[in-house]
């Protein structure tokens, strides 16, 4: 176990942001935190984060306990926040660099770019990549002190059905170097095909958690019909057929 | 330490390729330096003297002889024309002369005098007045005049310019340290920069003293290129050390930078911090000496002025650059600018917010 979560609360005025959350994370797992805009995923992966003081109850990352030992729980993180926001004026390779630095480390940024496909926009400035490029990058600069756990706060959102897959493929590669990642999505088909298992979350509060197969079986063990019968595609398969699957350079 | 380093030399980089940034801490002081440097406020101007009526031989020479004079500057009309002109404010004096009117002729001259500009008029009536007597004094014969000798001695040629720049640099150290940190900050939180820095292990103590070290290698750089420029194209009279002058900038840049940081404490938007910013330095802008002498100032305004941090600092800067002043004579000045460093650090620090 890696990450565990134990009655994590989090209380804006009156409102109850974070409601008795407890979950835990394995080791090289892609776990997932799905829930609706507000339903309170950002508060309770800040919290862990470090970004957000906790209000009541305990979060263990790697044996460390984050409200104590926040310094040692930032040297094992790496984050991508919703919105991403570097230096203006440095290119990639020197901003990676400098975010090398203040982990003290000494980077390669060439290498980092090429785990995200970025390679060949080293001289760029994030201000002239795409959507899906500025994604991209954020997940590499989420790399640069080459952390145990990754989080990303929402990865594909605003990204185009092409964008988000390539990013998939980019996120799935990095639990295969051994890295555990935590993500949160409102893409129940995100969910679906990219995480291990998840967590759906509503108004503060986990209301399940299980592989993605597990809770479709569940439900439907349980009598559950759809009211129409889904289409064997969807109008992102035709989509998708039509572009093509790979990724339309940005 | 590395890692202040590093942030030092990133920041020095982003500020470098910031177009906006250059202008304001470098193109604009020379700007206002070229542009008052070439706008000559000294010397008195010349002295419009009108001659009306008359259009005999006599007033002819006299118009004539006035015109000799090097600061006079003679129009002849008729007096309806320069009366008007007078009314206008463009003649200091009008002469109305009568017919056939010499300094012997015992006749009336009339002169008519512009109340608006005392000063001029006066020195007018005095040379009109040398001017007849001169003529009456080579009519009769009278007692010997006074004996003068003239020599010209190479004097210390302060001009405007002398003056000015050390004001401006005090004035660009000022806006880059109050407008530059503030709005900087203040952008760099409200893109969420700041708040990505906070999930890594950088202590924010560290980043600011990357800032600050920016800032201040930014505004040695000032110092040197305005200075320069000044010997170069302005003849500028550097009696003091450089050195000096870095003491005394830094100093003044460390209030400045901690005001600027105290305003991106109190300021949510980068909207907030413009109207903020332009009430702490617009009236040390205008009051603080940097383009006039503050002795033209009404007294109670000129005892406020006094301590100014901008004041202060541009007094210093002046002190070293025109009289070659060393630091130990300006002790008022240092300890005006230590004072006020503590203050508003201590201000800075007190409403200082990360995120």
């Amino acid at each position: 176990m890696i990450l565990a979560v134990d009655n994590l609360c989090k209380r804006y005025g009156d409102l109850v942001a974070v409601d008795r959350v407890s979950f835990s994370v394995r080791r090289q797992e892609i776990f997932g935190i799905l829930g609706p805009n507000g339903a309170g995923k950002t508060s309770t992966l800040e919290m862990i984060e470090t970004l957000r003081p906790i209000d009541s109850g305990t979060v263990t990352l790697d044996g460390l306990d984050v409200g104590r030992h926040p310094r040692q729980v930032q040297q094992r993180i790496g984050v991508q926040l919703q919105t991403t926001s570097f230096f203006e004026k440095l290119n990639l390779r020197e901003l990676l660099l400098l975010l090398g630095e203040l982990y003290g480390r000494s980077v390669d940024p060439v290498q980092l770019l090429s785990e995200v496909d970025l390679q060949d926009r080293a001289k760029a400035q994030v201000e002239q990549l795409s959507g899906g490029q500025q994604h991209r990058f954020s997940v590499a600069a989420a790399l640069v002190n080459d952390p145990l756990l990754v989080f990303l706060d929402e990865p594909t959102t605003g990204l185009d059905p092409q964008a988000r897959r390539h990013l998939w493929g980019v996120i799935r590669r990095i639990r295969s170097e051994g890295k555990t990642v935590v993500l949160t999505t409102h893409y129940m088909e995100e969910a679906e095909e990219l995480c291990d298992r998840v967590a759906i979350m509503d108004r503060g509060r986990i209301v399940a958690d299980a592989p993605p197969p597990k809770l479709i079986g569940d439900l439907l063990a349980s009598g559950f019909k759809k009211e129409r019968v889904e289409r064997l595609a969807n109008l992102e398969d035709v989509f998708l057929h039509l572009t093509g699957h790979a990724l339309q350079e940005e | 330490m590395r890692l202040r380093w590093k942030l030092t030399v990133a920041s020095l980089k982003m500020f470098t390729r910031q177009k906006e940034a250059i202008i304001w801490t470098m193109l604009l002081p020379l700007f206002m330096v070229f542009l008052f440097g070439f706008v000559s406020f000294e010397g008195l101007g010349k002295i419009r003297i009108g001659v009306a009526g008359g259009e005999d031989e006599p007033a002819g020479q006299l118009a004539g002889q006035l015109g000799e004079v090097r600061t006079v500057q003679v129009t002849r009309g008729s007096e309806s024309s320069e009366l008007e002109q007078l009314t206008a404010g463009k003649r200091h004096l009008v002469l109305v002369l009568p017919e056939q009117f010499h300094a012997a002729s015992g006749k009336e001259l009339r002169v008519l005098v512009n109340d608006g500009t005392p000063e001029e008029t006066q020195l007018g009536l005095l040379i009109l007045r040398k001017v007849l007597d001169d003529e009456t004094f080579r009519m009769h014969t009278a007692p010997g005049r006074v004996p003068m000798t003239l020599q010209s001695v190479a004097s210390r040629r302060s001009s405007y310019i002398d003056f000015l720049l050390p004001g401006v640099l005090s004035l660009a150290i000022m806006q880059s340290g109050i407008f530059g940190v503030a709005f900087g900050f203040v952008a760099l939180r409200k893109r969420g920069v700041l708040r990505r820095l906070s999930v890594t292990p950088m202590r924010p103590q560290d980043f600011i003293a990357a800032q600050v070290a920016m800032r201040l290698m930014v505004l040695l750089t000032q110092i040197v290129v305005l200075v320069g420029v000044g010997i170069v194209f302005f003849d500028l009279q550097f009696l003091g050390s450089l050195l000096d002058l870095f003491a005394m900038g830094l100093l003044g840049g460390a209030v400045f930078l901690a005001i600027g940081f105290f305003l991106a404490g109190i300021a949510r938007t980068e909207d907030q911090v413009v109207p903020l910013a332009n009430v702490v330095s617009l009236p040390m802008m205008l009051l603080s000496g940097v383009f006039f002498s503050r002795s033209n100032l009404p007294e109670p305004v000129r005892l406020v002025t006094e301590f100014f941090p901008l004041t202060y600092l541009a007094d210093g800067m002046r002190s070293i650059v025109l009289e070659g002043s060393t630091l130990p004579a300006l002790w008022l000045q240092l300890a005006g600018l230590a004072l006020w460093s503590i203050v508003s650090v201590w201000a800075a620090v007190k409403v200082f917010r990360w995120e």
